[in-house]
């Protein structure tokens, strides 16, 4: 009886998750600004300064970049892309909708994030591909770190992302909105230029989420010396981040439009 | 709990059916605030049924709807829909997955196509209609394959009603479903509305047009500032059935108002307007007249109070135009 009923919940999801990945690859917006952005930085960056090495981290810059990029992935797919979706979804009536139909709201949630765990993953392993064949950086040492750090970024950043859904108050403001906290965030992170460890700008970023993803995301390469794979720190930082974003997503949520 | 309640099967005889009511609201109450959008509420609608809440913008009607479908708490009155309560958790996805509802928004995934739209939803129901027969029954046999962003307006509006009725409900909520549409598409719409709900669906229509209610519903609550003002069947709406006569026409050239055989009640714009309750007295007197005299009366006409007349009547318009 509990088998059936866990058979019958799992396929529910399995197909609202289905559908979910219809949608998203059928979007040209979606499908580029996610997997299509983090490729075309990873290649732009790697090619114009690919061999150099990072000063203070003495590896090379695409041993960087790969981890960079692929968190960068997460954050785009888990938060920018699932927030504007979310709010575009209110807005038109779209959650109202499924509100009013048998599908629970756990099975909807649930569906979204299984939904950018998929385009995650499959973003990480075309970063890890491009970088490895295109040029010639390492795969990771330990597996089992990164697919940790992979399930808590996308959970956190899930959570964000339906936290953020929740302070956008229309469709229109949806994009600058989030786009301006992505952009912030991705700033304090050190994606674009390593932050010197020590400096107060990286003090400051150490209580942000993006920079701790990418740190746990270069552990599990190894290339410093000595170093731990697990970033257990990094990923404390992200999951506290991740439990705020839940509890103000379960607190804000709605499923009716704002403007009503 | 009624037969209609937990139990799945439905009633075995249209007679037995007629006798129950899908839908129980006494003494509905709901406050925005300082605001009473609902109050004290009440009305039946039986089993097979269409009923139309109609009323302008503000009146109440999409707050009542929503209460029904368990979208908003009640904060005072009775609710049952087919024997449960909407409010209670504990059987609200039992519920609907007996209810449909086709909202005011058009709002669909944009990129998947119709087929697959409603495939994904008749998943969601138990018993669900075929997905390819309500694809035909909506008139989209064409676009099956087509995604939902490439549909136009009208066709958008068919696919939201075969969502709506994807799941084989036994209680439809149509949340002014023609809002927005020009006639012929309106008139299509209501054509495909009887078609889909035929097979005995129980419907609660919300509107602020007339000749929707009156095309459709087989009884009507006009609703005005949160209450219902008036109850009943489209023809006997607030009275309109025992009311006066109105006989127009347009006077013939060259005859003086005082010239006609009887007086006009108004004149305006040229037409002049009697108000009678002997309409048929009236009419013999006038078209004698006529052939008599050998003229023609313009634009004869003879009708009761129009649905409209008497809705604009019942939701206080008159009284705002003071």
């Amino acid at each position: 009886m509990m088998a059936a009923v866990a058979r019958r919940r799992a396929k529910m999801v399995g197909r609202q998750v289905y559908y979910e990945q219809l949608s998203f690859w059928r979007n040209p917006f979606g499908a580029f600004f996610t997997i299509g952005f983090s490729l075309i930085f990873l290649v732009l960056f790697a090619a114009t300064g690919g061999s150099g090495k990072v000063v203070f981290l003495h590896v090379k810059e695409i041993q960087y970049y790969v981890p960079g990029f692929a968190a960068y992935g997460i954050m785009s797919a888990c938060f920018n892309t699932l927030a504007i979706s979310l709010v575009n979804r209110r807005e038109s009536g779209l959650l109202k909708r499924i509100r009013l139909s048998p599908l629970p709201a756990w099975a909807m949630i649930g569906a979204l994030l299984l939904s950018a765990l998929v385009v995650s993953v499959v973003q990480v392993v075309v970063l890890l591909m491009v970088g490895r064949f295109g040029f010639h950086a390492r795969l990771p040492v330990d597996w089992a770190p990164l697919v940790i750090a992979i399930a808590v970024g996308v959970l956190c950043f899930t959570a964000l992302g339906v936290a953020a859904s929740t302070i956008v108050p229309n469709e229109d403001a949806a994009g600058p909105v989030v786009s301006i906290v992505f952009f912030v965030m991705l700033f304090l992170s050190g994606l674009w230029f390593p932050l010197q460890r020590g400096s107060a700008l990286a003090q400051f970023s150490d209580y942000f989420p993006v920079g701790r993803l990418i740190r746990a995301m270069f552990a599990p390469f190894q290339l410093l010396p000595g170093a731990s794979p697990w970033a257990w720190g990094d990923l404390g930082v992200v999951a506290i981040w991740g439990a705020v974003g839940t509890f103000v997503a379960v607190r804000r949520f709605r499923f009716e439009p704002r403007r009503s | 709990m009624g037969p209609y309640g937990l139990n799945r099967e439905r009633p075995a005889t249209v007679r037995y059916r007629l006798r129950v009511a899908a839908i129980v609201v006494d003494g509905l109450m709901k406050r925005y605030g300082q605001l009473e959008a609902v109050s004290d509420v009440s009305f039946e609608i039986l089993s097979g049924e269409v009923f139309a809440l109609l009323g302008p913008n503000g009146a109440g009607k999409t707050t009542t709807i929503e209460i029904l479908e368990g979208f908003r708490r009640r904060d005072g009155g009775r609710v049952e829909v087919l024997g449960l309560d909407p409010a209670d958790r504990a059987t609200s996805m039992r519920l609907r997955e007996r209810t449909g509802v086709v909202l005011q928004e058009l709002a669909v995934e944009p990129y998947l196509t119709v087929r697959e739209v409603l495939e994904r939803n008749a998943g969601y129901y138990p018993l669900p209609r075929d997905p390819a027969e309500v694809i035909d029954l909506v008139g989209l046999s064409e676009r099956a394959r087509s995604r939902v962003k490439t549909l136009s307006g009208g066709q958008m509006r068919r696919l939201d009603l075969g969502l709506g009725i994807i799941g084989n409900p036994e209680v439809l909520y149509l949340d002014e479903p023609t809002t927005g549409f020009d006639p012929s598409a309106r008139r299509d719409a209501w054509e495909l509305v009887r078609r889909l709900t035929s097979g005995g669906t129980t419907v609660l229509l919300t509107t602020h047009y007339m000749d929707e209610a009156e095309s459709l519903a087989s009884r009507v609550a006009v609703m005005s500032g949160g209450r219902i003002v008036a109850a009943g069947t489209p023809q006997s709406l607030g009275g309109r059935d025992m009311s006066d006569a109105l006989v127009r026409f347009r006077p013939p050239d060259g005859v003086a108002i005082a010239d006609l055989p009887v007086q006009p009640t108004s004149v305006t714009a040229g037409i002049a307007v009697i108000r009678t309750d002997k309409a048929v007295e009236v009419l013999r007197v006038l078209t004698n007249w006529a052939v008599e005299e050998g003229v023609e009366l313009a634009g004869l006409t003879c009708e009761r109070l129009t649905l409209e007349d008497v809705y604009l009547r019942l939701v206080g318009y008159e009284e705002q135009q003071r």
